[in-house]
C-alpha cells in the first residue's frame, strides 16, 4: 500500500511538474532598465589554411619558412558596457584576442569604442571619444565610409575599431515628402598619438553627413575635408521597391589620390590623380521560399588596374627567384612594404561583383541558415566561393562553419592570394 | 396606400446602412481597443519547435500615430540592443555590431519562426486594410479585409471579432494567390490599466511551418507620447534611453 501511494505521489508530482505546452507567462518587471549594463561575447575560431605555394602573397609571407598548410586558433573576448546617469552615458567596447598560429602566438588588447554621450533630448546627441561610425548603404563594400576603418567583404558585419573623434547628431522630423533630416558633423584629430593610422599627422579633420528620408528613400550626402586624407564627397541611397525587394547605391569622388606602384623591374613610383570616382550598386531580394539574394557591383576608382597588378606579381616572381639563388631577401622586403599599403589589402583591383544567397530555415529546420557567397574580380575573372552554414538554435550560442575556395589563374587576384582553400569553424557565446 | 408603401420602403432604405454593421468602423474600434494610438509596451515572443524546444525574445516597443513603430530587443543576450523601425511601409534593422541600420522588408523575420516583421512592427489594421465585407454571427463579426496597397505583407485577412468586446479572437492571413499564410489566435483578455483591456496572448501557427508555433505575450501596455525624432534611423542606437 505505501508503495502504491508513493507511486501515485510520484506520478502526481510528475504531472504537476511537467511544463504544460500552453503555460506561458511574462512579467516585464524582470527587464527593468539598469544604470549599468555589461554584455558581449566570447568567440573561438579554428581555421585551417591550404597554402598556395605558387602565389605571390605566399612568396612574400613564407619565402623563408615554406609550408603547405597553416592552422590558426583564435580566442576573442569582446565585452561591452554602458553606464548611465541622467543625460550622460559612458559606452565602452573592448577587444581582447589570443591568436595561436602554427608559427607563433600573438595577443592583442584594444578599445574598439570608448566614448561619452550627452543626450539632452531625442533630437540632439553629442559624442566624444573613440567611436566606430558606419556610413554608406553597401553591404560588402563602402565607398563613402570616410571616417571608418576598411570593411572586409568576407566579414562585412564584423564590429570594427573606431577612431577618436567629437561627433554630434541633430535630428528633425517633418510631415510630407521629406520626413526626416539628420545632420552629423564630425571632428577627427590626427597626431602622433591619436588616430595616427587614419592618415598624415598634424591635422584636425572635419567631416559631415546629411541624411534625408525623402519620398520613402534614404539619402545621405557626405564630405571629408582635405587634411590627413585627401578631400572627398559622396552620396548614397536606399529604397524598398516592394515588400521583398530593396535597392541601394553609393557614389564617392576622391580628390588628389595617390598610390604606390611597383613595376616589373622593382621601381616604386607614386601615381597621382586629380580626382577619381568610386561607386556601388546593389540589391537585396527575398524570394517566396525565404531565400535572400544580395548582389552588388563595386567600382573601386583608386584601385589598381590589371597591368599594375601584373607588374607587381611579375616583380615578386623575379625577387623570389633571386632570393632562392642568392639568399638576398631585400627585393622581397621592398615588395612586401609596397603590398601592405595596397596590393595585399582586400580587393585592391578596380571592378568587383558580390553575390550572397542565404536560405532561411530550409526543410523546416528552425534557426539553420545555409548560404553561399561569391566575390568576383570582374577584370581578371578570378573569384572566391564561400559556402557556409549558421545555426542559432541554442540560446545565446552562434555556430558557423565556412569553407573558402579561391579560384583563379596565375596573375589573377584570387590566384595570387596566400591560400587556395580555408576551412573555418566559429563558435560565439553571448553573455 | 401606394404613397404609404413608398414611404415605408424609402425609410427602410435610409435606415439599412445605419443598422448594417460598418466593417471599417468596427475595425477602427478594434484598433483602439487593442492599443492606444501612441503607446509603449513589452512583449515576449516564444518560438516553439515540433520537438517542444523553445526560443524566447523580449522586446520593448513604442508607437506613435498611425504609422511609426520602434521595437528594441532586450533578450536574449545575442540579440540585445537590436532595434527595428517602421515608418509606414519603410522598415529598418539596426544591429549594434554592424553599427548602421539596414533596410528590411515586411515578409522577412528578424526573430525566425512564424512571426514576420509585419507582425512584430504591426500598424493599425485600418492603416493597412479596408473592410470589404462583414458577416454577422450571433457572437461575432467576421470581417473580410483587403490590403490597401501591394506593399502590405498579407493581401487579405479574415478577422473574427467578439461582438461585445470588439476585440479580435482569430485572424487568418492570406497571400494574393489565396494561399493561407498563417492563423493568429487572440487569447487571455487582461486589464492592463488606464482603460486598456485586451488579449495578453497572441498565438500563431502556419501551414508553411508544420508543427511550429509562435506566441506573443504582452505586458505593461501603456499610453505614452513620444517626440517624432524617436522614429528615425539616427535614433535606433538610443532607443534604450526611452525606457524608464
Amino acid at each position: 500500500m505505501p508503495l502504491r501511494a508513493l507511486a501515485v505521489g510520484i506520478a502526481l508530482l510528475l504531472v504537476c511538474g511537467a511544463p504544460r505546452a500552453q503555460d506561458f507567462t511574462f512579467d516585464a518587471s524582470e527587464f527593468e532598465k539598469k544604470p549599468f549594463e555589461l554584455g558581449g561575447y566570447i568567440e573561438l575560431k579554428l581555421q585551417h589554411y591550404q597554402l598556395n605555394q605558387d602565389s605571390t602573397l605566399y612568396k612574400l609571407g613564407f619565402y623563408n619558412q615554406p609550408r603547405d598548410s597553416l592552422d590558426q586558433t583564435t580566442l576573442t573576448l569582446k565585452p561591452e558596457g554602458r553606464l548611465r546617469s541622467g543625460a550622460f552615458t559612458l559606452n565602452a567596447r573592448a577587444h581582447l584576442e589570443g591568436d595561436w598560429e602554427t608559427r607563433q602566438f600573438d595577443r592583442e588588447f584594444r578599445w574598439d569604442e570608448f566614448y561619452g554621450s550627452y543626450k539632452p533630448d531625442p533630437g540632439f546627441t553629442l559624442d566624444a571619444g573613440k567611436i566606430a561610425l558606419k556610413w554608406g548603404k553597401g553591404y560588402a563594400w563602402t565607398t563613402v565610409g570616410f571616417v571608418e576603418r576598411l570593411k572586409d567583404p568576407n566579414d562585412p558585419d564584423l564590429a570594427r575599431q573606431g577612431f577618436t573623434m567629437l561627433a554630434a547628431d541633430y535630428i528633425r522630423n517633418f510631415d510630407g515628402a521629406l520626413r526626416t533630416v539628420a545632420f552629423t558633423p564630425v571632428l577627427l584629430p590626427v597626431t602622433a598619438d591619436v588616430n595616427s593610422d587614419f592618415g598624415s599627422t598634424g591635422h584636425l579633420n572635419a567631416a559631415a553627413k546629411l541624411y534625408l528620408l525623402y519620398n520613402d528613400t534614404d539619402i545621405d550626402f557626405m564630405i571629408l575635408s582635405n587634411g590627413s586624407r585627401s578631400r572627398r564627397v559622396g552620396v548614397d541611397f536606399s529604397r524598398n521597391l516592394g515588400s521583398n525587394l530593396e535597392i541601394h547605391g553609393e557614389w564617392a569622388r576622391i580628390y588628389d589620390t595617390q598610390r604606390p606602384v611597383i613595376d616589373a623591374s622593382g621601381k616604386v613610383a607614386i601615381k597621382q590623380q586629380d580626382a577619381v570616382s568610386s561607386f556601388l550598386l546593389g540589391t537585396r531580394y527575398l524570394t517566396k521560399s525565404d531565400a535572400t539574394w544580395i548582389f552588388e557591383y563595386y567600382r573601386n576608382g583608386p584601385g589598381y588596374n590589371e597591368t599594375e597588378l601584373q607588374a607587381f606579381y611579375s616583380y615578386v616572381d623575379t625577387a623570389y627567384a633571386q632570393y632562392l639563388a642568392s639568399g638576398n631577401d631585400a627585393p622581397l622586403q621592398r615588395a612586401s612594404n609596397v603590398s601592405r599599403s595596397g596590393v595585399a589589402r582586400p580587393n585592391p583591383g578596380r571592378d568587383y561583383l558580390y553575390l550572397r544567397v542565404s536560405q532561411k530555415e530550409p526543410f523546416d529546420i528552425l534557426y539553420f541558415t545555409p548560404a553561399i557567397t561569391f566575390i568576383v574580380n570582374a577584370n581578371d575573372r578570378s573569384f572566391s566561393a564561400t559556402p557556409e552554414v549558421l545555426y542559432t538554435g541554442i540560446n545565446n550560442l552562434e555556430l558557423r562553419v565556412r569553407a573558402f575556395f579561391l579560384v583563379g589563374d596565375q596573375g589573377t587576384e584570387f590566384g595570387e592570394r596566400v591560400n587556395s582553400r580555408r576551412l573555418e569553424l566559429q563558435a560565439r557565446l553571448f553573455f | 396606400m401606394n404613397l404609404k408603401r413608398l414611404l415605408i420602403a424609402l425609410s427602410l432604405l435610409i435606415a439599412l446602412p445605419v443598422i448594417a454593421a460598418d466593417g471599417n468602423e468596427i475595425l477602427k474600434k478594434v484598433d483602439r481597443n487593442l492599443e492606444p494610438e501612441s503607446y509603449e509596451m513589452y512583449r515576449k515572443l516564444i518560438n516553439i519547435e515540433p520537438s517542444g524546444a523553445r526560443k524566447e525574445f523580449v522586446l520593448y516597443s513604442v508607437k506613435k500615430g498611425r504609422d511609426k513603430v520602434v521595437a528594441l530587443f532586450l533578450a536574449p543576450s545575442s540579440d540585445k540592443g537590436r532595434a527595428t523601425l517602421r515608418q509606414a511601409e519603410n522598415m529598418w534593422l539596426y544591429i549594434p555590431n554592424v553599427g548602421k541600420p539596414v533596410r528590411i522588408t515586411s515578409l522577412q523575420s528578424v526573430v525566425g519562426g512564424v512571426f514576420n516583421n509585419a507582425d512584430i512592427l504591426r500598424l493599425d489594421y485600418t492603416e493597412e486594410y479596408n473592410a470589404e465585407g462583414v458577416e454577422e454571427q450571433k457572437d461575432a463579426y467576421i470581417l473580410a479585409l483587403k490590403a490597401r496597397t501591394n506593399d502590405v505583407a498579407y493581401d487579405k485577412l479574415k478577422m473574427w471579432v467578439d461582438r461585445k468586446l470588439l476585440l479580435p479572437t482569430k485572424i487568418e492571413a492570406y497571400a494574393a494567390s489565396g494561399l493561407m499564410i498563417k492563423t493568429l489566435y487572440f487569447k487571455d483578455i487582461k486589464d492592463f490599466g488606464g482603460g486598456i483591456r485586451r488579449p495578453a496572448t497572441v498565438e500563431t501557427d502556419s501551414p508553411l511551418y508544420k508543427g511550429h508555433k509562435s506566441v506573443m505575450l504582452y505586458s505593461q501596455v501603456k499610453k505614452r507620447d513620444f517626440p517624432d525624432e524617436v522614429f528615425t534611423l539616427n535614433y535606433l542606437s538610443r532607443v534604450e534611453d526611452l525606457r524608464k
